[in-house]
């Protein structure tokens, strides 16, 4: 178990619909530790991507602290936030947002030049990280229209590692994805993590949720239980019972 | 209608029985020789004499012949009567064989009663064994029958009885009108049904009468707070200090009242299990503003939101809201001295610390201070129905939270348990 990265107490998110105040995550205190994957699973609604917003400073707690390293992130403000995040925290999401005009490198070294100057060093990380992910520099300068959706996605990894953040927030990566493409990106995600790289994903695809080495699964805005896969190695049998017994006992 | 038949057979069986026996015993059962046998027999002797030399003539029946000295010429079997004398004692035939006018010899034809006697015995035992036979089976259906319409009925009273004793009233006797016991068993069932007539109309009495006293708190309460209002008013324009006291003294009486009307009112609701209790979820910081409205004395330093560890609660509003304010009104009741507040989270729980230096309670009282109607014995000089406590303990186990007391360095400490909001109905 690496060093705490980032840890929540009494984590709440509640959201005003109608006069009726909705609390989509309730007390949740958690610790991130370097090097883990940590998946976030639960049906839909559990508060998944609420969690992981949260977590990343794309949203602000309701109640509660989050502690990023060792700064309180929770009371940050916007803009704070916002600068914050470009540093520390990589996101890929489902819906892979490159910029159309942008060529696909352009998108990468967008993203990195808010945090860093240094084009030439940009440049060489980001041709370093297109090989890591079978992208050839062909494709590099194709225009996002132009190239597949396994492509645009492992782009869109690219895109999250390129400040080399602490942590890689990953949002149903392969939600869009058919399910050879999709693993190709899960493939990606886990030879990043097996260099160092901590990921959180959320997913509700228990062939995703295999990937991580620490699976929480979230129900109603509370973490139920965790399921710890770090001793069997990627493609034991073992890591994919144990995730099915630990969903059965979680009711999913 | 089994019940006649399986009667009648038996009757039937009866008679049979009877008739047969009487038959044997009047029948003429003393065995007579076949006549005409017999006469063939000497006939044909008569018409072969031939002295010693003749010979028997064969058709089924035993028999000796002897010449006119009595010396046996030939028998047909062994054992036969073998001299007139034996013959008279065994009650043979005996014929005289005759040639012209004279008797040439005798013929004693052996009487073979017994073994025809032997038989009949057997036959009777026959019939008579068969006969009882179907009685016996007639007798066992009879009993059969009997069991069936008799003492299931009897046995199915008896757990109808246990039930009836363990005071469930709602299942019914089953009957069957057609029974001999059907009447007496519907009498059973009557009872029962009026039993729990009973109960029920004893229950509704019970229930409209605490009806009646929660409506009448309720009704109390009104008028009271014109009162409170009116006094407000008048202590806002009183002029003399005399005045202002004689209002504050209005108002605080007015307050009691309407605590203990409250907690008369909650007390009863509880036993009509119409106290309810709603859980949503709730921010910490709320309790700020909570403990602030109970402590109307100001007498603790009301905590920053910020001071509260910032968690979701699973609670009532309401109901929280009375759980402080019995408390606090408790404290200013029996202590009367400053208040101390600590909140603080405890895993999956909040507590709210409130204590006072009144010196507490003794150890003796401390465990039964959340029972119904109990004070302490400190309470003589002091208005109250014992109610506060237990009705705050009854809320908070309903949150699924705790309220304990125990005795604090320099006097009561009330810990007030909310739990965390997890899965909250």
């Amino acid at each position: 178990m690496g060093k705490t990265l980032l840890k929540t107490e009494s984590l709440s998110k509640s959201f005003s619909s109608g006069g009726a105040m909705q609390h989509v995550l309730k007390n949740i205190d958690l610790e991130l530790y370097e090097g883990d994957f940590t998946v976030i699973m639960g049906a839909s609604g559990a508060g998944k991507s609420t969690l992981l917003y949260a977590l990343s400073g794309m949203d602000t707690p309701t109640l509660g602290t989050i502690t990023f390293g060792d700064r309180v992130i929770s009371d940050l403000n916007a803009d704070e936030l916002a600068v914050f995040r470009r540093r520390h925290c990589g996101f890929v999401f489902q819906q892979i947002y490159l910029i159309d005009g942008m060529s696909v490198m352009d998108n990468v070294l967008a993203a990195g030049l808010l945090v860093n100057r240094d084009r030439k060093a940009l440049s060489r990380r980001a041709r370093e990280l297109f090989a890591a992910v079978d992208i050839p520099p062909e494709t590099q300068s194709k225009f996002p229209a132009q190239i597949s959706g396994g492509e645009a996605q492992r782009a869109g990894i690219v895109r999250g590692l390129i400040n080399a953040p602490e942590i890689l927030f990953a949002d149903e990566p392969t939600g869009a994805l058919n399910s050879k493409t999709g693993l190709h990106v899960l493939d990606t995600l886990t030879g990043f993590n097996r260099q160092g790289q901590s990921v959180v994903m959320v997913t509700h695809d228990m062939r995703s949720a295999r990937r991580g080495n620490r699976i929480l699964y979230l129900k109603d805005g509370v973490i139920l239980g965790e399921c710890d896969l770090g001793k069997y190695v990627h493609g034991d049998a073992g890591r994919h019972e144990k995730l099915s017994a630990f969903l059965a006992e979680m009711g999913w | 209608m089994k019940k006649n038949l399986y009667l009648a057979l038996i009757m039937i069986f009866f008679f049979v029985e009877t008739a047969v026996l009487f038959y044997f015993i009047w029948a003429d059962v003393s065995p007579s020789q076949d006549t005409v046998a017999v006469n063939e027999v000497l006939k044909g002797l008569e018409a072969d004499w031939q002295g010693p030399d003749t010979s028997p003539v064969y058709n089924g029946l035993d028999y000796v012949v002897l010449d006119g000295e009595g010396r046996v010429l030939f028998s047909t079997a062994q054992g036969l009567s073998e001299s007139v004398s034996a013959a008279t004692a065994h009650r043979d035939t005996m014929l005289d064989i005759r040639q012209g006018d004279k008797t040439v010899g005798k013929l004693i034809v052996y009487n073979r009663a017994d073994a025809i006697y032997e038989s009949r015995k057997r036959a009777i035992a026959v019939a008579v064994a068969f006969i009882m036979l179907l009685q016996a089976a007639a007798i066992g259906g009879y009993v059969t029958y009997l069991r069936k319409t008799l003492l299931q009925p009897f046995h199915r009273l008896k757990d109808f009885a246990q039930r009836v004793a363990g005071g469930n009233l709602d299942i019914p006797l089953e009957m069957d009108r057609q029974n001999i016991f059907g009447a007496f068993t519907e009498s059973f069932d009557l009872m029962r049904s009026e039993l729990k007539k009973a109960r029920l109309a004893e229950a509704q009495a019970n229930a409209a009468k605490k009806e009646l006293v929660a409506e009448l708190s309720h009704d109390i309460k009104t008028p009271v707070a014109s009162i409170k209002a009116a006094s407000e008013v008048g202590l806002a324009l009183a002029d003399s200090n005399r005045l202002r006291d004689n209002y504050t003294q209005i108002i605080r009486k007015a307050d009691q009242i309407n605590t203990l009307v409250t907690n008369l009112f909650t007390a009863t609701l509880e036993e009509l299990e119409q106290l309810s209790v709603t859980l949503t979820d709730m921010e910490s910081g709320e309790l700020a503003q909570m403990l602030e409205n109970a402590d109307y004395l100001h007498r603790s330093a009301v905590p920053a939101v910020s001071a509260i560890p910032p968690c979701l609660l699973c609670a009532d509003r309401l109901r929280l809201q009375q759980v402080f304010d019995n408390i606090y009104a408790n404290s200013y009741k029996y202590a009367g001295t400053d208040i101390t507040l600590a909140i603080t989270r405890e895993g999956s729980r909040l507590i709210v610390a409130i204590q006072d230096f009144g010196g507490g309670v003794s150890r003796q009282e401390l465990p039964f201070l959340k029972e119904k109607f109990r004070r302490g014995s400190n309470a003589e000089t002091v208005e109250g129905a014992g109610l506060g406590l237990y009705i705050s303990d009854y809320f908070m186990r309903k949150m699924g939270g705790e309220l304990s007391v125990e005795n604090g360095p320099g006097g009561l400490k009330v810990s007030v348990e909310v739990p965390l909001s997890y899965i909250c109905k």
